[in-house]
């Protein structure tokens, strides 16, 4: 339910990347606001910076000039470790690549979140969550023994384990078949209704962004569209 | 460290050790090496205490030199259990125109005490020596048969005697303790010695007394040794109980066991090269997850103390892998060499020294892997979403590399703290950390050079440039690994190369020729007049010569006396000692003046410098020495610097003349040719003749003796090749473990490549050609730093000069470039197999 909080409040965002002949200038004075409770999609062209802002966002780029709050927080004055601990506590994030842990286990990977932040019962917490995707049964997998829908799976339970206010999620059908992607979308939207969750996508998928609430189109490092305007 | 950082290393860990097997072997090669060396240095001393009481043949010998016991003294001795009565000098043998320097043991009707010596026909040592048909018969060591070319039943002439071999001696049980010998042994009974005319009060003749107790206890042993020595010692007496059979074997065992370790010592520094490149790949492989735990919440300090312990936990399976091969290696040793060693070894575990094998292992890995795992705290975490390449530009952080410096501190001070020779030991610190500085900037250079060299033409060639100088290539690993490798080889070989040149060609061009021993006064001027008949181009020296003991340092007991380690050897037992008018031959007074050649005043004593200040002594301080029985007080009135390597007559202690007026001496003489080496056959005819004329005088062949340090010195590099060759197995694998590092680029630099267009060959020739470049150039100042360690060692630890050897080193440099190369082909070889599309697909 979107109900007029500022979840998500960018200020004059630039970011620049490179150096020398590499040098890119890939925002360019972003703003935007994005409520509690809204699912908003960032669309564009490839390199038009739709990942960056998303990253930016999460507090793993970091920004040459402009603000980016939070749930109110600055992110942009955060230290790397305070940024780690914030994001533990208030983002998830879920990668088109999956990027889970090899070497641990279904399970394993879920409640990694929970150890960092010193929860008390992480594993079982960590176990509904899976239950909540409808991996109770692939709990002891290691990734390899799972399929890329089960793999992004255990990415969104790991990302929403936490119980963050913000979820992240950078082409999260990517790497997925149709069938899948669907599948995924489906898990997506279900789960941010659940939890009242705010949740920013990027995507290539025109579909998954007309389920948004609203879309934000970028182009060359600019926003060029949204559909609501900035407060 | 919390639990959850453990938690999560240990399941990091959980699958296996893939990637780390080259840093185990590293850590355990070099733990290994240290560990090993000591405990076989342990069991070997503790296998001379262990086997006190068989090798020296009692549980106390208590020995004199020129005089016997007096019948108070006897008692005083017999009165505490049994004892044997063992005469020792040195003759000349003589038979079928052959003479041979031999070492003399006079045994009494209660010999043996313990075990008894085996002989060649088996037969009872009495038997052997009993009297038949007015001659009495011997045993001696097979060596002297094989130089008179003799054979049992032969008779051969000892001093104004003559007697028969009966037997060979196989195996004599108490001859450690008896101490060093010069010549075979030959053992014979008192009615035959009479006949010799050896026995002169002058003579350099031993009486030692072995008693073995009724009580053997060790405490009844030290009261006993305790109640004798006060009143024994002032007679001149030493007395050397079973748990110290010989001294200076011990005191030599565990220097040299010192100096192996510091090879070891080496391999785990060179070691810790290999644990530096398994951390930067074991880096490159984590740092996906890293930076996954860095999305989800853990702070840069969390992911360094997870890898952190990873590697900790690694390095600690390494060193009790280390730890475990060392304790075996004597247990090893006494089951192979159980036969050729003269005494046997008793392994042990020693908690101390597992603790400090430990200690070096933990530590040496700990200071290689910080400033490499510390860039884990700033691996930027946008590698999830992009293919970033700035990891290898990551600058450590403040605190990590403070760590890195107090353990790398830690570990020098324990090592330091650890050892005896600390001189020797900051030396070769110093020298491996110069190494270390002089092959980076080497490595530096290189990749310097190879940025600014024009692009040549050929493909491959620029391949090959391009691979020397780009981020994350092997040329600092490959440079320090090799160069290390190479500077400690040749750093050994040049080192013994000029020790065996120095023995052989260098001393023997100004040394004597021989040396003779026990002249007796009355035969000095018929002895210089014979020599000057038979080398009449030769220069004879003699000086009077006794034996006596130092038994007080001021107004302290020698005993009780704190010496520095290479003055230790002068207060154990009797030393050669002699009076002179004059400065002698060889020295030069450096402090005090020397007394006029008219002097009659109270004893005075000139004193080596060294050896002065080894036993903190000073012009003014008074020693006590006893000599023929009588104790003599002296006053030290100069300091002297000897050259002995001029092998020429010189004595720790000189004392003025008056000082032994009317006592019985004999005399030292050399022979030296002015006009260069004899001839092996003109020295042994003069051997023969001087035999002949002077029966009761024993000559010592220098080149004989030259020829045993020899045999000594390739016997000992032996074992130090040995211990080296651990270290350079140790490059080898940090060789082997840095062309697997760079595995993976080259992999994907190949699959695109091949893709382009490019053939296995020349591929090839690219990956050969940066091996060459690097190889050459980082063996070539391998080369200069070991030559130039050697150099350091050789003229400031030997003090001699350094001749510049090429023929080795250059081999061994060679021989490593190969190596290297043979290493870079097999890498390369596997990279050439792989097939594109399974690595195109992946990505």
């Amino acid at each position: 339910m979107i109900n007029g909080v500022k979840a998500v409040d960018v200020q004059s965002l630039h970011i620049e990347l490179g150096r020398d002949a590499s040098h890119v200038h890939v925002l360019k004075g972003i703003d935007l606001v994005i409520n509690q409770g809204e699912a908003v999609g960032l669309v564009g062209p490839s390199g038009s910076g739709k990942s960056t802002l998303l990253m930016a966002m999460a507090g793993l780029e970091r920004a040459g000039s402009g603000h980016i709050k939070i749930a109110d927080q600055d992110i942009t004055t955060m230290s790397e470790d305070e940024l780690a601990q914030f994001r533990g506590r208030q983002i998830g994030i879920v990668f088109q690549s999956f990027h889970l842990i090899e070497t641990m286990t279904a399970l394993e990977n879920v409640a990694v979140p929970l150890e960092l932040a010193g929860h008390r019962d992480p594993f079982q917490r960590a176990q509904k969550e899976l239950e909540a995707v409808g991996l109770k049964d692939r709990l002891s997998h290691y990734p390899s023994e799972l399929s890329g829908g089960e793999q992004q799976r255990v990415a969104i339970a790991r990302a929403l384990a936490p119980d963050p206010t913000l979820l992240l999620a950078d082409e999260p059908t990517g790497n997925l078949d149709a069938t899948n992607g669907d599948t995924i979308v489906e898990l997506l939207f279900a789960l941010k209704r659940e939890r009242n969750m705010t949740m920013v996508l990027v995507t290539h998928d025109l579909r998954l962004a007309a389920r948004c609430d609203r879309t934000i189109q970028l182009n060359s490092g600019r926003v060029i569209t949204k559909n609501d305007s900035s407060s | 460290m919390t639990a959850a950082t453990l938690k999560f290393a240990i399941r990091n860990l959980r699958h296996g050790l893939a990637g780390f097997k080259i840093f185990l072997a590293c850590i355990a090669l070099g733990v290994t090496a240290i560990v090993g060396v000591d405990s076989l240095a342990r069991a070997l001393t503790d296998g001379l205490a262990a086997q006190g009481r068989t090798l020296l043949g009692a549980d106390l010998v208590i020995s004199r030199m020129h005089r016997q016991a007096e019948s108070h003294e006897l008692a005083l001795i017999q009165s505490k259990g049994r004892i044997t009565e063992i005469i020792s000098l040195r003759g000349m043998a003589r038979a079928h125109q052959k003479a041979a320097l031999v070492d003399l043991k006079i045994v009494d009707q209660s010999y043996p005490l313990l075990d008894a010596p085996v002989f060649n026909p088996a037969l009872p040592l009495q038997k052997i020596m009993e009297e038949k048909d007015g001659v009495y018969g011997v045993a001696a060591d097979a060596a002297l048969f094989v130089r008179l070319g003799a054979k049992v039943g032969d008779q051969i002439a000892l001093g104004d005697t003559v007697v028969e071999l009966r037997a060979t001696l196989v195996n004599e049980p108490d001859r450690i303790g008896a101490g060093v010998t010069l010549g075979p042994r030959v053992i014979m009974n008192r009615a035959a010695f009479e006949k010799t005319g050896l026995f002169r009060p002058e003579s350099l003749i031993r009486y030692a007394y072995r008693l073995l107790l009724d009580d053997p206890r060790d405490e009844n042993l030290g009261a006993i040794d305790g109640s004798l020595n006060s009143t024994l010692t002032a007679a001149g007496f030493e007395l050397r109980g079973r748990g110290n059979v010989s001294p200076q074997l011990t005191r030599n065992i565990e220097r040299f066991s010192q100096y192996l370790g510091l090879i070891g010592l080496t391999a785990l520094i060179i070691g810790g090269l290999g644990v530096a490149n398994a951390v930067m790949a074991y880096l490159d492989r984590r740092r996906k997850t890293m930076a996954i735990f860095k999305a989800i919440g853990a702070s840069g300090s969390y992911v360094f103390q997870i890898a952190f312990i990873e590697v900790m936990m690694l390095a600690g399976l390494g060193t009790l892998i280390g730890i475990l091969l060392g304790v075996s290696l004597p247990y090893l040793v006494a089951v192979l060499a159980s036969g050729i060693l003269p005494f046997p070894i008793v392994p042990h575990l020693y908690p101390d020294r597992l603790l400090l094998g430990a200690l070096y292992g933990l530590l040496t890995s700990a200071s290689f892997a910080l400033p490499i795992l510390g860039r884990a705290h700033d691996l930027p975490v946008a590698i999830l979403f992009r293919d970033d390449t700035s990891q290898d530009q990551i600058r450590v952080r403040q605190r990590y590399l403070a760590m890195t410096i107090l353990v790398s501190l830690v570990l020098f001070a324990i090592i330091l703290f650890a050892v005896r020779e600390r001189q020797i030991t900051l030396f070769v610190m110093i020298g491996i950390s110069l190494a270390f500085l002089l092959l980076k900037g080497v490595g530096v250079l290189i990749m310097r050079w190879a940025r600014s060299v024009p692009h040549p033409k050929r493909t491959e060639w620029r391949l090959a440039l391009g691979n020397i100088y780009r981020p994350g290539s092997i040329t600092p690993a490959l440079t320090l690994a090799l160069g290390l490798g190479v500077t400690l080889l040749v750093a050994i070989s040049a080192t013994q190369n000029n020790l065996v040149q120095l023995v052989s060609s260098g001393l023997p061009t100004k040394a004597p020729s021989f040396f003779f021993v026990d002249i007796p006064a009355r035969d000095v001027a018929a002895f210089d007049q014979f020599m000057k008949e038979k080398q009449p181009d030769a220069r004879v020296s003699h000086v009077a010569m006794l034996r006596g003991r130092i038994t007080e340092v001021k107004s302290m007991r020698a005993e009780t006396v704190v010496a520095g380690d290479n003055a230790r050897w002068v207060l154990d037992g009797d030393r050669g000692i002699t009076f002179s008018t004059t400065v002698p031959e060889g020295s030069r007074i450096v402090e005090g003046t020397w007394w006029p050649a008219d002097y009659s005043g109270p004893p005075l004593v000139s004193l080596e410098a060294d050896i002065a200040k080894g036993l903190g002594l000073t012009l003014g301080d008074m020693i006590k020495v006893n000599v023929l029985g009588r104790t003599i007080e002296a006053k030290i009135t100069n300091l002297r610097r000897v050259d002995w390597q001029s092998l020429g007559i010189n004595f720790v202690l000189v004392f003025s003349p008056n000082t032994f007026k009317g006592a019985p001496v004999s005399y030292l003489a050399t022979l030296t040719n002015e006009n260069g080496a004899q001839s092996a056959e003109s020295e042994t005819q003069l051997l023969v003749d001087a035999a002949e004329a002077f029966p009761a005088i024993s000559a010592i062949r220098v080149r004989e003796a030259l020829e045993t340090v020899r045999e000594m010195i390739d016997q000992l590099a032996l074992a130090i090749r040995g211990v080296a060759g651990i270290t350079i197995l140790a490059s080898i694998l940090v060789l082997a473990g840095a062309v697997g590092a760079s595995q993976r680029r080259r992999i994907r630099d190949a699959v695109i490549l091949k893709t382009l267009g490019a053939t296995k060959a020349r591929l090839l020739s690219a990956f050969l050609t940066e091996f060459a470049i690097i190889s050459l150039v980082a063996s070539f100042f391998g080369l200069i730093s070991g030559l130039l360690a050697a150099w350091v060692l050789v003229t400031l630890t030997f003090k001699t000069a350094f001749t510049w050897p090429l023929g080795d080193p250059l081999i061994t440099t060679i021989v490593a470039v190969l190596v290297a190369i043979g290493l870079g082909l097999i890498g390369t070889w596997r990279v050439l197999e792989e097939k594109p599309a399974r690595h195109l697909r992946a990505s």
